[in-house]
């Protein structure tokens, strides 16, 4: 009786959090003429039209550059991320430098509105012709991704037994090879899970995307809402919805396949930090 | 045996200290300077100093203070609900989700949807004539009300975010309940105490750090809320729906109001590290 009342409320839950994902995938299932008799949940000829128009009519919004884009800035904010925090993460870890002060200052930085410095780096940007360029954008996203990047791996690193480097350095080696031989690959799952966090967190990145990319490096949260863009005889549900789940596909399936990591990483600041 | 000496740590810590000097603290200067400069897109290097008057201005408009309390109550009341619901949620499913870990995962999808394409998902959920939510509130009670009018506005987007952000507080609550030790409870339930009891006198006190954590996380992503309400409504609704940071947004890139936007950028950034700073002043006395 009271497992029922379970299984209800767990499938009420995902339902209403997921509703307006299901509502997406149901409209870009749907024919334009269908569409425009049938909103409700159902659909009685689905059809994949939608998606070919997406994918094949690229003339006016190409959405494989708005794909592109985001994997190109999300890639390099995540990997920046990783290679600027792994050594800072070590050397908190194992010595005293920034423990006291820069630790704490960077993880407070996630708890920092972004948009604060939102206004300088425009400025700074178009001095710097980095404006509407993925290269530009992916340095942002390393500052989206910098602060629990770094607590994640601070953590990890503290895990592993100090007798580890000692018996390195006993054998003579550099700190920087205890770093990159020894403890590199004990925090390898560490890495792995900071580096798809920090892919799906860039990935959905909206802020920055939309006031520092004009047209060559839009990515795909920016280039998503242009389909809803009035043009003429309102909104194209059937294609705004396929443009959409294509959207939100990389993350979600990321995020679905490594739900363990990732609720690690979710809450590691949070637990620990 | 230190492995890492002072000098080498620094070392290690030299190239992320560099990069957020350059892509933080330098903005954050550029900021102070601005917020008390005559400055346009004309004398972007060479504003000229002009005392507080850009502070005076953003303090003088109406539009800020209504802005400032939108963030306020949007903040306090998504952290309430989505803290309330994932609190039940995590307890009353625990049992459920003990054996069957990956019934997470569905719960767990909303997390990594952007949430500005959450946003643009329920224009198409609560549209009058394509969305499904007014036609079958039309179908069944012959009346759908306006979600996005000046009304309704707020209360609309106050259940989008805690729709997609409950997962997280839950998130938290869920793991914070499954490390409460077993002998805990059991010994608890050997004394014959019945299950409220120990939820109130033993569970929900051991919870309490994450309980206040999560209110926090919750409460700040919520007072600086941009990408969902910015893809919904914009600042729609006769500027019912303007956040804090869609102000700042508003005010540069629509009004080119530099001096304004940068002014309540340092309030904002004052006002984020007060908070912070307090948080962690209070932690510290608890732990002592």
């Amino acid at each position: 009786m009271l497992n029922t009342a379970r299984w209800l409320v767990f499938a009420i839950a995902t339902l209403a959090m997921n509703f307006p994902v299901i509502v997406t995938l149901v409209t870009s299932l749907k024919s334009a003429s269908e569409l425009s008799i049938n909103p409700g949940l159902w659909i009685s000829q689905p059809t994949v039209e939608n998606y070919l128009r997406v994918l094949t009519h690229t003339d006016r919004f190409n959405i494989y550059s708005y794909l592109f884009n985001s994997t190109i800035a999300s890639l390099i904010g995540t990997s920046l991320a990783i290679l600027l925090a792994f050594p800072a993460a070590y050397a908190i870890a194992r010595s005293e430098a920034g423990k006291r002060t820069l630790l704490p200052v960077i993880i407070n930085l996630r708890a920092v509105p972004l948009i604060i410095f939102a206004i300088p780096l425009y400025m700074m940007y178009q001095w710097l012709g980095l404006l509407d360029t993925r290269l530009g954008l992916g340095l942002i996203l390393t500052i989206v991704n910098t602060p629990l990047a770094l607590v994640i791996m601070v953590n990890a690193i503290s895990d592993v037994p100090l007798e580890l480097d000692e018996a390195a350095k006993v054998d003579g080696a550099s700190s920087w090879q205890v770093m990159l031989m020894i403890i590199r690959p004990v925090v390898r799952p560490a890495l792995v899970t900071t580096f798809i966090f920090g892919f799906i967190t860039a990935w959905n990145e909206f802020l920055f995307g939309l006031m520092l990319t004009t047209s060559q490096a839009v990515p795909m949260t920016v280039g998503a809402s242009f389909f809803f863009a009035a043009s003429g005889g309102g909104v194209q549900w059937g294609t705004a919805s396929a443009v959409m789940m294509l959207g939100a596909l990389p993350p979600a399936v990321l995020g679905l396949v490594m739900y363990r990591q990732i609720s690690g990483s979710m809450t590691a600041g949070a637990v620990k930090g | 045996m230190a492995i890492v000496k002072r000098a080498e740590g620094r070392a290690y810590l030299a190239p992320l200290v560099a990069f957020l000097l350059l892509f933080l603290g330098f903005p954050a200067l550029v900021n102070l300077i601005y917020s008390v400069s005559t400055v346009s897109f004309e004398n972007l290097r060479s504003p000229s100093l002009s005392g507080l008057g850009n502070y005076a201005s953003v303090l003088a408009d109406r539009e800020f203070w209504q802005a400032v309390s939108f963030s306020m109550r949007f903040g306090i009341l998504t952290a309430l609900a989505e803290c309330l619901i994932g609190l039940f949620l995590a307890i009353f499913l625990a049992p459920l989700l003990a054996k069957r870990s990956f019934l997470m995962a569905p719960l767990m999808l909303p997390l990594m949807v952007a949430p500005a394409m959450i946003g643009l998902m329920y224009r198409l959920v609560l549209h009058e004539f394509a969305g499904p939510v007014p036609y079958y509130l039309f179908l069944w009670f012959g009346d759908s009300p306006a979600f996005l009018d000046i009304n309704n506005a707020f209360r609309t987007l106050i259940v989008v975010e805690t729709l997609q952000w409950t997962p997280f507080a839950f998130l938290l609550f869920y793991m914070a309940y499954v490390a409460i030790p077993v002998d805990v409870r059991e010994a608890a339930e050997l004394d014959g105490a019945p299950w409220f009891k120990i939820l109130w006198w033993i569970e929900l006190p051991l919870m309490l750090p994450t309980l206040v954590i999560a209110f926090f996380i919750r409460f700040i992503d919520g007072f600086r809320v941009f990408d969902n309400v910015y893809a919904l409504t914009g600042s729609g609704a006769g500027g019912s729906t303007t956040s804090l940071s869609i102000y700042i947004y508003q005010a540069f890139f629509k009004e080119g109001a530099i001096g304004k936007a940068v002014a309540a950028s340092v309030m904002l950034f004052v006002a984020s590290l007060a908070v912070l700073y307090g948080l962690n002043w209070l932690a510290g006395r608890r732990r002592r």
